[in-house]
């Protein structure tokens, strides 16, 4: 990618992917500053063509939370000791075969890449799923800005009038475990979350107040803040404040966004009435208006018992759910600029306990990539006949996280200044996965 | 990029600081009090570099500042009159003292230890640091208990929090009791040496480890117990790839040199560490402790007279940091040679004051409060650009905390007539606490909007949310609407509006905006009234610490 790498701030190269990265840090403590944007600008690195490249792409993040299993969707081994009782069948690629539960997939393989060597070691959910959301693992000392908030960062407009990093998490199961955070980027690119809502928090004006006075109270605010404002400077935090109540108004407008019976009944009725579906399209709406990246979780997949009814429930439904969306995105035009992505913080053993169950499992799983700058069809990676380790092709997070950055057509080598540190978008010397690149 | 010559200096000092009988004549006098050395020392700063400092802030301002650093909320109107209109040349310490000394002291000092110790986890350790800090318990004891918590008693029980949680994670724990306690980020030296940092190594790390690596839970966190290995060794591999034995090392380079801690555990001492935690799943009891325990090990090293520069050091910067808007280190976990402080011989001397003094921490910031480098005015109104932050010349505008702000808004939003005349009563105190318990909503409101970050999500929740708009604009008897309908003029409501939430008197540029809003708004009176209350307390003047 860049000709010239910049160099790592540690000047060492022997962090790994299983090795913490010495990175900038902030001051923990319980000051707001840290959070603070003014910490931060990016360095200039000789990546602008990167940089144009990247205009008005999109991401759509299928989370699927709990730990899906690997063997019942993009790995299935059947036969094998540790198979489980589903069928493998033929793709529209040769020679790739998916699990049986996926057909509508299988028929649309050639617009998604599948990475069957995720070897990330973290196997409890909420460590887990801070690595798969940040690409690394944390550090006590510095806050990382999980994915969304790096791509709403680095695909958004900081004048947005829409949000650009929207995450649903319906289900309570490991809610917690795996919230949106921007980390050192700021509040500025905190997602704006929904949980038991359809319309995100307190988008909606109240019936208590007529609109021209929410207009106008606002102006009033401004007028007492430019008062404040005088002899004090307002690159921190004081700036901060401003901007957050400036976008309050525009971000009201989008709340339309999130209504989805202003789409026709045809396009309702193929996402199907489930509330993945019905996430997944306001999702395509979302990203269809400019927002850079949702993601949509569905909980839970953590099949400790009953692994088998349990993906014979889930996994026809993120079939329909993903192929209708591939399928919308497409007709749309607009699969070619979005990337969407399938992955949990880990997959689940290949060893099936005694209660039918698979457990958490975090060194042979699988993601898939599918849409903008990856290459339909491609399999990378390869786990052995029982699928319990890889046996070709070695995936970290940090190398899926390039991978995700490069297809985006963004310099993942990228750095950020956090104080007077820099910070690489992934840790220094990981390489993205080429061959799944288009 | 190394700075091996300069680093010598910097590291004697900081080992001087430990050390208060090798400090010579270098420092003021240990006998001075704190504010005197603060300005003393950030006066000579400010001079070197031909800066006239900000001006000292006004009463107003200065009691609303030391209210909310010391109290965690801001005075009210009363209060804030009651303070202004003082001509005691005595007042601000009148007023610091009965600050550190009301019950809001101990919520405040307790809300800030918890996000200092637990930031970012979903456990707390507030059971056992409102008791702690209700008997200003020390410094050095609190990390005692929280390293060395005795389960079978109820105050262990509870400081058992801080490890139980995160003992399983040993690499995290040792990067983060470092950092806390020590200000030193040595994650780095987990993978490699650090290569800016002479002082880290990665011995330095795996050394740290090795304390927390031969304690483990004995059962599930919540009801299990902390157990303790007497015996057994642990390796790391290098970047060469060679195995070492991991060594029980403290930051300093200073190693345990107890056989137990040296050499791998026999098949007998094996048997003697399972017996003694069978017993404790049998009998239901915390496991006693081994002849040798690594973690009072580091106890021991770390609060030693040759090593304890480290834990001072840290705990001065972090306080200093909360009343002054920025470290003498910055960043703050990473204090190290090659990262001098702001003001190295007032670091020096701070640290050595607080080990001579016992760790009492209410005392440093009683003296740090003192200073007249605290009471300067947040504004720069002098000649060309603000002077760097770290010079501390004009103060820095701090937002208040989730915990402050929450407590704020409800004192702000309570009607003044219903409070206690007498603005230095404990009946006051009482008043003042149950106004802000009740706040605990709109705290629970904003942790879940952006956990009082400043962000848009917070901006949407004051803008859109329900629970702001039915509390702090309610109009119920008691509440500062309520008390403004019943005003018959626009002028009183705005001055008691201004009032109650800035502490301050409108001044007149404001008072001709906030009646005019309300005099295009003569049909809807009530509604107008809110809307006011809502622009003030939205704006940054009632958001920050200034």
């Amino acid at each position: 990618m860049a000709a010239t790498r910049p160099s790592s701030f540690c000047g060492s190269s022997d962090h790994t992917i299983d090795r913490r990265g010495f990175l900038g840090t902030i001051a923990a403590g319980a000051s707001a500053f840290a959070a603070d944007m003014t910490a931060l600008e990016v360095l200039k690195t000789p990546a602008v063509a990167a940089d144009l490249k990247n205009k008005g792409k999109r991401v759509i993040l299928l989370w699927l939370a709990g730990g899906s299993s690997q063997l019942e969707t993009w790995d299935p081994k059947p036969g094998a000791p540790t198979g489980g009782p589903f069928r493998s069948i033929p793709t529209s690629v040769p020679s790739v075969r998916i699990s049986e539960l996926m057909p509508r997939m299988a028929a649309r393989m050639d617009r998604t890449c599948i990475i069957r060597s995720l070897n990330t070691k973290i196997g409890d959910h909420g460590g887990g799923a801070r690595l798969m959301m940040q690409g690394r693992r944390d550090d006590p000392s510095v806050r990382y800005p999980d994915m969304g908030a790096v791509l709403a960062h680095e695909l958004g407009r900081a004048d947005s009038r829409v949000p650009d990093y929207v995450t649903f998490y319906s289900a309570t199961e490991g809610r917690g475990m795996a919230p949106g955070t921007p980390g050192f980027l700021g509040e500025r690119y905190a997602p704006m979350s929904l949980t038991t809502e359809t319309v995100p928090a307190n988008l909606r004006k109240l019936d208590t107040i007529e609109d021209i006075d929410h207009q106008q109270r606002a102006e009033l605010r401004d007028l007492l803040s430019r008062r404040f404002e005088r002899d004090r400077s307002l690159s921190g935090a004081l700036g901060s404040h401003n901007v957050a109540y400036e976008r309050v108004r525009g971000l009201m407008a989008s709340e339309s966004l999130f209504d989805i019976r202003r789409e026709p009944q045809a396009v309702r009725d193929r996402y199907g009435p489930t509330q993945f579906g019905e996430q997944a399209l306001v999702a395509r709406r979302l990203i269809e208006a400019g927002v850079p990246f949702v993601r949509v979780a569905r909980a839970w997949w953590d099949s400790h018992g009953q692994n088998f009814e349990t993906h014979q429930e889930m996994v026809p439904e993120l079939d329909h759910v993903m192929a209708i969306l591939l399928d919308d995105l497409a007709e749309r035009g607009l699969l070619q600029d979005t990337l969407v992505i399938t992955l949990a913080e880990f997959g689940r053993t290949p060893e099936i306990n005694p209660s039918l169950g698979r457990d958490h499992f975090a060194s042979a799983w699988s993601a898939t990539l599918s849409g903008a700058g990856v290459k339909g069809g491609a399999v990378y990676g390869k786990t052995d006949a029982n699928g319990r380790s890889v046996v070709d092709g070695q995936v970290g997070p940090a190398e899926l996280f390039a991978t995700i950055y490069q297809a985006l057509g963004i310099d993942h080598e990228k750095q950020y200044m956090v104080g007077s540190r820099p910070v690489p978008l992934t840790d220094a010397g990981t390489e993205p996965v080429t061959a799944v690149l288009a | 990029m190394r700075i091996r010559g300069k680093a010598i200096a910097i590291v004697g000092i900081m080992l001087g600081a430990s050390n208060p009988a090798s400090m010579g004549g270098e420092l003021l006098p240990a006998d001075r009090p704190i504010a005197e050395a603060v300005d003393y020392y950030v006066d000579e700063a400010i001079h070197r570099e031909g800066i006239q400092p900000a001006p000292t802030a006004d009463d107003t301002t200065m009691i609303r500042r030391l209210t909310l650093d010391l109290a965690g909320r801001i005075p009210t109107n009363a209060e804030a009159q009651d303070f202004v209109g003082s001509s005691d040349s005595g007042k601000i310490v009148a007023l610091v003292d009965r600050l550190l000394n009301s019950p809001g002291y101990v919520r405040h000092q307790t809300a800030e230890l918890d996000e200092l110790l637990m930031a970012g986890r979903r456990d707390h350790l507030r059971d056992y640091l409102t008791r702690s800090v209700s008997v200003n318990r020390p410094w050095d004891r609190i990390f005692r208990e929280l390293m060395l918590p005795d389960e079978s008693e109820t105050l262990g029980k509870m400081a058992a929090s801080y490890l139980k949680p995160q003992i399983k994670d040993a690499d995290r724990l040792t990067a983060d009791v470092s950092s806390t306690f020590f200000g030193v980020n040595i994650s780095c030296a987990q993978c490699h040496d650090h290569p800016l940092v002479e002082d880290w190594k990665q011995d330095h790390f795996y050394g740290m480890k090795a304390f927390f690596e031969r304690t483990t839970l004995l059962g599930k966190s919540k009801d299990g117990f902390l157990a303790e290995r007497g015996f057994g060794t642990s390796r790391f591999k290098t970047t060469e790839g060679v195995e070492r034995p991991a060594r029980m090392m403290f930051l300093s380079g200073r190693k345990a040199t107890e056989p137990e801690a040296t050499r791998d555990a026999t098949e007998e001492e094996k048997k003697l560490d399972k017996a003694r935690f069978e017993k404790s799943q049998k009998d239901k009891a915390p496991p006693a402790p081994p002849r040798f325990s690594a973690r009072a090990k580091l106890v021991e090293l770390s609060l030693s007279p040759e090593d304890r520069g480290f834990f001072a050091r840290a705990i001065v910067n972090r306080i200093w940091a909360r009343l002054f808007g920025r470290g003498l280190v910055m960043p703050m976990d990473q204090m190290h040679s090659a990262n001098p402080p702001s003001h190295p011989e007032l670091l020096d001397w701070l640290a050595r004051d607080t080990i001579a003094h016992g760790y009492d921490l209410k005392r440093l910031i009683r003296g740090m409060v003192l200073s007249h480098a605290y009471a300067r005015e947040s504004r720069w109104s002098g000649k060309g650009e603000p002077p760097r932050p770290s010079l501390f010349a004009v103060a820095a505008l701090r937002p208040m905390t989730l915990e402050q702000l929450a407590a704020s808004l409800r004192i702000a939003t309570t009607d003044p007539s219903t409070l206690p005349d007498d603005q230095k009563s404990a009946e006051l105190d009482r008043r003042i606490e149950t106004i802000v318990q009740q706040g605990s909503p709109i705290a629970e409101a904003l942790r879940s909007a952006g956990d009082g970050q400043i962000g848009v999500a917070e901006a949407l929740l004051f803008s859109n949310g329900k629970r702001m708009d039915e509390d702090l604009l309610s109009d119920r008897d008691g509440r500062l609407l309520g008390r403004m309908l019943k005003l018959s003029s626009p002028d009183e409501q705005v001055t008691i509006a201004v009032r109650n939430i800035f502490g301050r008197e409108p001044d007149p540029d404001e008072r001709t905006a906030l009646r005019k809003y309300l005099g295009l708004r003569t049909d809807r009176p009530a509604e107008a009234c809110r809307q006011v209350v809502w622009a003030l307390l939205t704006s940054p003047e009632f958001r920050f610490n200034h």
